[in-house]
């Protein structure tokens, strides 16, 4: 089922802005997506030089999402837009302030790559990528379900973010281990600490575009209330 | 620190249920309305609950039957020769085309405006009291009060009360069917139907008459045609959709325009090929 | 010249030629009847010719130069005349010599070559006159009582004898025709209680006693009469004719004396507007060929007035019946088509029908019903103001209803939806809303009406139009306006004094003048009756857009 649906307007014009706001979230997924994956691998492989890259590559994000918003109120502006058309605007716009929140939690992470850590804190970062690898396929799994307004997906994706959060705190509990165990480990393990917080909001901030997506196709407000409900 | 009244933030405001109107609610009770133009049938089995002091639009592309069913409550149809209507449509209980209805008396319990303002050719005030001189009211003191209260009803009277004894004619566009308004309510109807009544305007006049309509839904049931469906998001509170002749949707408007149930209004609203 | 055809100019230019064409002929038109027509009252100076006929007798002419012309000399070929050689016309004049009591024409042609000479002398008068026409000669003297009295006196004679006059003329037309009137009302009573049955002794001796009393204020105003006519009759004026023969003519019949040759200029003028006013106000005389058109002016007015009164609402409330309240149908379209076609019956037929529907059939029956002590002698049953004011209403009644359709369909709907969705009935919307904003659509109707019926003769000459009314159709005796009586027309007028009276040629100014008098009529008619619709267009203007 097609249910993004924006052709068919009797305005070619407006057809074609709304094609182009979602192109352009679309480009912005992708961009977010691949700051995410170098940023892990930076951490992963620590390979200062992609960290800063991706440091380096923030601002497209914050630029994309600061036109995107031009466009929505300019279609706002002049088309007043009702119903899906409403709908998928207003979705717009708050997904793409959770993926240039992501591209931020990105940023975060690679920060943490800058860092010099030692053989045996290796492990730790292999524990972290795990959580990693989860989340960008959360991630992507999410954009996939967003470019195709896939609303079970998104209810799955959504259901999905028990798992990253389980995951979240069994590595929490294995750092407190560390910590403890190694006092002098604390400062390289709270930049672990850091990275893994910023990879749980990665997914919460999906879980949010996942109930954008349910919001656009049935109309309903899903935040706040228990999956059951969806 | 700022403490916000959490009902202007609540989007639940006593939502009416349309299919469930106790009997106070409802202004009028239209039910299986059928309506024929020779041999084509121009409205098909419409059924509607209109809810008192309230403003309900119809919305819908031309032919449609929007303007056949308003014109339908005052029984304006009936101006046509060729044109055949069953079903009832109930105003207290009765429906208006029993035969022993008098459709004069009807027409003052249901006022109506038109498309293009239509002051006849007199002054401003013989404008306004027109309905109460046909009513047989004489009286010098009553039609002067009644002038004022219409007019300043009608958000016009600042603009006019140093000349209406001037011709209707002098006015602009936007004044003369607020003119035309205030002499609707000068006699006092219960439902007031507005057929398109700012299509010929300018859209500053267009906001003064949409601000007036919101005005005078304290005063009266307000049952409002518009081509222009952002007019009947912005004025209305319910809003019924139609498509051919049939009552697609009928809900209330905060609803219709963001999550409409039925595929043919989202397709209209959003402004898609039928 | 390809290129001038598309750009439209020809059409441009034909279009402006139709316009001036239509122009030109309305000017022409209302200049050659103005200049021929106010001419008439224009004082012309009286020439005295001398003469020498082609038998060696000579003698005198005095009188206006009315026309000139050239003849071919062919025509006068018993006549010996001094010709130059090769000249083939000659010039003659008309003069209007007058003086009917010594020669039996008022006009006489002149040989141009026969004159030897030609004056015009201070002293000769022209005096009009009551009858026989005017006077043309020399004021030998003036006799007062028998005695000769100064030439002075002459005016203050002439002042004292118009009033006198007047007074006469009031006394035989006011008072003693009240009397008549009465008189014969009485008359009527006696026959009416005879036909009744109820003619008693008593009623008999109150008629009685009402006739005696009006016989005595009769005889009374009888010798009055007779005491002004003898103060009248008792100077009289001595004069010199062009043929040097003596005549007497008795203040009695003199209107007026004029020395036209002493006029100066501003004379003239004065003149102009006393020959105008007495036109326009004086009764006819003589055959209608001198004097005013009065009756005539009045009979016109009147009778287009109640024509309006007849065909307007009758016009009015058929086209609202066809426009609002008939049934759009086959009978209805039959209805309007005849409607329309009636619009193109000529007049004359309408006169027909007028004369044996109103008149005969109408008239009699009223006449049997409600007069029949006057029958024989019919009272409605005969020609009169109301029928011709009836069949020209009938005449007119198409462009009325026609043009009052045009305006209803002209309304817009919203109007009336307007006022029907007030509460207003459908009666109450169009007394209130609609004939209001018709009204200028009946306006021109009217206007159209009137154009038409002013200029009507032929119809009426068959149902009310007389050549000489003893009466207008309005007077002082009750019920003051008679719609029985026959009236006099303008229209008709023109043709009776043009080709009906003794004398065509002295008539032609006249007509002329009559004809300028009606077309001022219409024009004024109609322009009042265009200036009351602009104002009410004015009024609804902002409605057609």
């Amino acid at each position: 089922m097609d249910n993004l649906n924006i052709g068919r307007h009797i305005s070619g014009q407006f057809n074609e802005d709304l094609e182009n706001v979602i192109n352009h979230v679309m480009h912005m997924g992708g961009l977010v997506e691949k700051q995410l994956s170098d940023s892990l691998k930076a951490v992963y492989e620590n390979d200062k030089e992609l960290a800063q890259k991706v440091l380096a590559s923030d601002y497209k994000i914050n630029n994309l999402e600061v036109s995107i918003d031009d466009e929505c109120t300019r279609i706002i502006a002049k088309r007043q837009p009702a119903a899906g058309d409403l709908r998928l605007i207003m979705a717009v716009i708050k997904t793409i302030a959770d993926l240039e929140r992501i591209g931020d939690e990105a940023e975060k992470i690679a920060q943490v790559a800058l860092e010099s850590f030692d053989s045996k804190q290796q492990d730790l970062l292999m524990n972290l990528d795990n959580l990693g690898r989860a989340v960008l396929q959360l991630l992507q799994q999410t954009l996939d379900a967003f470019t195709r307004m896939d609303v079970d997906a998104a209810i799955e994706l959504h259901k999905a973010d028990k798992n990253i959060d389980r995951n979240y705190d069994a590595l929490m509990r294995q750092l407190m281990t560390y910590m403890m165990e190694d006092p002098r480990s604390i400062p390289s393990v709270m930049s672990v600490i850091w990275s893994a917080r910023a990879i749980e909001r990665i997914g919460d901030r999906c879980q949010n575009v996942c109930e954008y997506i349910i919001y656009f196709v049935k109309g309903k407000v899903v935040r706040h209330t228990s999956p059951d409900d969806m | 620190m700022i403490s916000v009244n959490p009902d202007l933030i609540s989007n639940e405001q006593d939502k009416l249920d349309l299919n469930n109107l106790s009997d106070e609610q409802k202004a009028l009770d239209i039910k299986n309305l059928n309506l024929y133009y020779g041999e084509k049938q121009a409205l098909q089995n419409i059924s509607m609950a209109i809810p008192k002091g309230q403003v309900t639009a119809f919305i819908g592309p031309s032919g449609c039957g929007k303007s056949t069913l308003l014109r339908c409550i005052n029984r304006m149809n009936d101006l046509v020769d060729i044109c055949r209507i069953d079903g009832e449509i109930n105003l207290h209980g009765e429906n208006i085309y029993n035969k022993h209805v008098d459709v004069a008396m009807l027409r003052r319990k249901v006022g109506m405006v038109f498309q293009r303002p239509n002051p006849f050719p007199k002054t401003i005030y013989e404008n306004v009291v027109y309905g109460l001189r046909i009513m047989g009211e004489n009286n010098r003191r009553v039609l002067d009060e009644a002038c004022e209260r219409s007019l300043r009803s009608a958000a016009l009277w600042n603009e006019v009360k140093d000349r209406l004894h001037d011709s209707a004619l002098g006015l602009s566009g936007g004044q003369q069917q607020r003119l035309v308004i205030a002499r609707a309510i000068a006699i006092q109807p219960e439902v007031l139907l507005l057929d398109e009544p700012t299509s010929a305007l300018d859209p500053i006049s267009t906001l003064t008459i949409e601000e007036l309509i919101n005005d005078l839904k304290k005063q009266f049931t307000v049952v409002i045609v518009t081509h222009n469906m952002q007019q009947a998001a912005r004025v209305s509170d319910q809003t019924a959709f139609m498509y051919m002749g049939d009552l697609i949707e009928y809900s209330d408007t905060n609803t219709l325009f963001t999550t409409p149930s039925k595929k043919k209004t989202e397709d209209y609203i959003t402004g898609r090929y039928g | 010249m390809n290129n001038w055809f598309k750009s439209g100019s020809p059409w441009v230019w034909m279009s402006a030629a139709g316009v001036t064409l239509s122009l030109i002929s309305v000017l022409g038109l209302l200049w050659l009847i103005a200049s021929r027509g106010l001419s008439y009252f224009w004082p012309s100076e009286i020439h005295q010719f001398e003469l020498v006929d082609e038998f060696g007798k000579a003698s005198t002419v005095i009188g206006e130069v009315y026309d000139r012309e050239r003849i071919p000399v062919k025509q006068l070929n018993k006549v010996k005349l001094d010709l130059k050689p090769g000249q083939e016309t000659i010039e003659r004049l008309l003069v209007k010599t007058g003086n009917r009591e010594l020669v039996s024409l008022d006009f006489r042609w002149l040989l141009v070559p026969q004159v030897v000479k030609h004056s015009q002398p201070e002293e000769l008068v022209v005096i009009e006159r009551r009858s026989n026409g005017n006077f043309y000669g020399y004021i030998e003297e003036v006799v007062l009582d028998g005695k000769v009295v100064s030439l002075e006196q002459l005016d203050t004679l002439l002042t004292r004898v118009n009033d006198f006059q007047e007074e006469i003329r009031e006394l035989q037309k006011v008072d003693i025709g009240a009397i008549n009137y009465q008189l014969e009302r009485l008359r009527l009573k006696i026959r009416k209680h005879q036909l009744d049955g109820t003619y008693t002794a008593d009623v008999e001796q109150d008629i009685a006693s009402q006739t005696l009393a009006l016989n005595a204020e009769y005889a009374e105003l009888e010798k009055n009469l007779m005491a002004l006519r003898d103060k009248v009759a008792r100077d009289k004026l001595v004069l010199r004719a062009m043929g040097g023969e003596k005549v007497e003519i008795n203040f009695e019949t003199i209107l007026n004396v004029t020395y036209s040759n002493k006029l100066s200029f501003i004379d003239k003028i004065g003149t102009f507007f006393k020959h105008l006013l007495g036109f326009l106000f004086d009764d006819p005389r003589e055959a209608n060929t001198e004097g005013g058109v009065f009756p005539a002016i009045f009979g016109t007015v009147l009778m287009v007035l109640l024509m309006t009164v007849i065909v307007a609402p009758l016009g009015v409330v058929a086209a609202i019946y066809l426009h609002e309240y008939a049934g759009k149908n086959a009978l209805t379209k039959f209805i309007r088509i005849a409607v329309i076609n009636l619009a193109g019956v000529p007049s004359i037929v309408y006169g027909v029908f007028g004369l044996g529907f109103f008149v005969y059939m109408v008239g009699g029956s009223l006449d049997q019903l409600f007069y029949p002590e006057t029958l024989p002698s019919p009272t409605f049953g005969t020609p009169g103001v109301l029928w011709s004011a009836l069949t020209l209403a009938i005449l007119t009644l198409p462009v009325v209803i026609v043009s009052t359709e045009e305006g209803l369909a002209r309304i817009p709907a919203s109007m009336r939806h307007g006022s029907l969705a007030l509460g207003a009935t459908k009666a109450e919307t169009l007394w209130r809303i609609i004939i209001p904003i018709a009204s200028p659509a009946i306006m021109t109707g009217i206007i159209l009406a009137i154009a038409r019926a002013a200029g009507e003769v032929a119809p009426l000459m068959l149902v009310g139009v007389v050549k000489m009314a003893p009466t207008l159709p309005l007077d002082g005796n009750f019920p003051f306006l008679h719609l029985d009586r026959k009236f006099m027309h303008l229209g008709f007028h023109i043709y009776d004094v043009g080709f009906q009276s003794p004398n065509v040629e002295a008539a032609r100014p006249l007509v002329y003048a009559t004809a300028l008098l009606l077309v001022t009529i219409i024009v004024s008619l109609n322009m009042t009756a265009v200036s009351i619709r602009n104002r009410l267009r004015e009024k609804y203007r902002a409605l057609e857009h």
